[in-house]
């Protein structure tokens, strides 16, 4: 198989340089993301800070696996272990924060049906595609448990869905409150 | 298209050295350490992202991505590895995890635009440009001809970073080859 033939293709092939030009820079739109979305240790105080946005406040409990009634019991056992989670990061189960989730997809889906059925049909297909690659990295992350790299991209995933759901409900309060 | 640029010309740093201090002061928080980290780093991860999807603008969306994932994840950074050989391995992740919603879009029945304009050394006329050969080459074989042949990759290396089997990574190889082989031309 390794004949002369592709000792040439080879060594053709490794002569190509590592590195490509970007063809533009899209360093802006990093610091933008990053600006958005800063690590774990500053997401606490943004979403404190916000603690009257549902969606920041969502959105913690989740990156810091929070348990509301915990919270006020220090010594409270968190509902689900890491090691029954299969990972050091996923969403809270408990009642309180399946709870306030609910909410906001209700306020989501409420928003949602004032726009268009064009762009409603994007915006669930992008919502079904990140609820498929969530379950998917965190399937990958049972067989993987200390990948970080796939920790990383499941938390990404449910920020995103997050994002996602604060676009339309900002996006759409103009034109609810036009009569 | 103009020829391929190795580096960004405002590049100082020693290609083959790792700026740890710049990485250590990213990974403290500091955002311009993390651009230069872009500036310094940015073409390898768009060139591994480039030959593994075929298709510049994804290419590009997996770039940022995998830049952002790397600030949010530098602070636990354990240098077990190099911080290059760390970003690549974000960065395959990154090609994968959008793979089954866009692979209409990676497999392509042209040559793409865009791809790279590299001057082949090894052939006096090749029929089509290397590059664009690679980028036609079906997703599979195409992801374990660019680990394995450009970036260096064993096949053990490979197959754990497309999560397949090494058997069925030196499958792709082979078929990889004869098909890369076919479309440069080249005697069987």
């Amino acid at each position: 198989m390794d004949g002369p033939k592709h000792e040439n293709l080879d060594a053709r092939l490794a002569r190509l340089p590592q590195e490509v030009a970007v063809p533009r820079n899209l360093w802006p739109g990093i610091a933008r993301a990053i600006e958005r979305r800063p690590r774990r240790a500053r997401t606490f105080a943004i979403a404190a800070s916000l603690s009257a946005c549902a969606v920041g406040a969502l959105l913690w409990a989740a990156l810091h696996g929070w348990d509301w009634k915990g919270a006020a019991d220090p010594g409270a056992a968190h509902p689900v272990s890491a090691s029954a989670r299969g990972a050091s990061f996923d969403e809270p189960r408990d009642t309180a924060y399946l709870a306030a989730r609910t909410d906001v997809e209700r306020s989501f889906r409420d928003r949602l049906a004032v726009l268009d059925p064009r762009t409603r049909d994007t915006i669930q297909a992008s919502l079904a595609e990140i609820r498929r690659t969530h379950e998917e990295l965190r399937r990958e992350l049972v067989a993987q448990p200390s990948n970080a790299v796939l920790e990383h991209l499941l938390e990404s995933t449910l920020n995103d869905e997050f994002d996602l759901y604060d676009s339309v409900v900002q996006g759409t309060q103009p034109s609810m409150n036009r009569s | 298209m103009g020829p391929v640029h190795l580096r960004p010309a405002a590049e100082a740093i020693e290609p083959e050295v790792e700026p740890l201090a710049v990485i250590a002061a990213a990974a403290e928080g500091n955002v311009t350490a993390f651009e230069h980290l872009y500036a310094r780093f940015s073409p390898a991860v768009y060139g591994l992202c480039l030959r593994l999807t075929g298709h510049p603008p994804t290419a590009e969306d997996c770039t940022q991505e995998t830049f952002v994932a790397a600030w949010r994840a530098l602070d636990r950074f354990e240098r077990r590895s190099l911080f290059s050989t760390w970003l690549q391995r974000i960065a395959i992740h990154m090609v994968l995890a959008r793979r089954r919603g866009l692979r209409v879009r990676f497999e392509v029945a042209e040559p793409p635009a865009g791809m790279p304009d590299v001057a082949d050394p090894g052939a006096g006329a090749p029929p089509i440009d290397l590059e664009r050969a690679i980028a036609t080459l079906p997703e599979g074989a195409r992801h374990v001809l660019v680990l394995v042949c450009i970036y260096g990759f064993s096949h053990g290396e490979a197959a754990q970073a497309l999560g397949v089997a090494e058997g069925t990574c030196k499958a792709q190889l082979h078929r990889a080859r004869k098909l890369l082989s076919a479309a440069l031309g080249l005697e069987e």
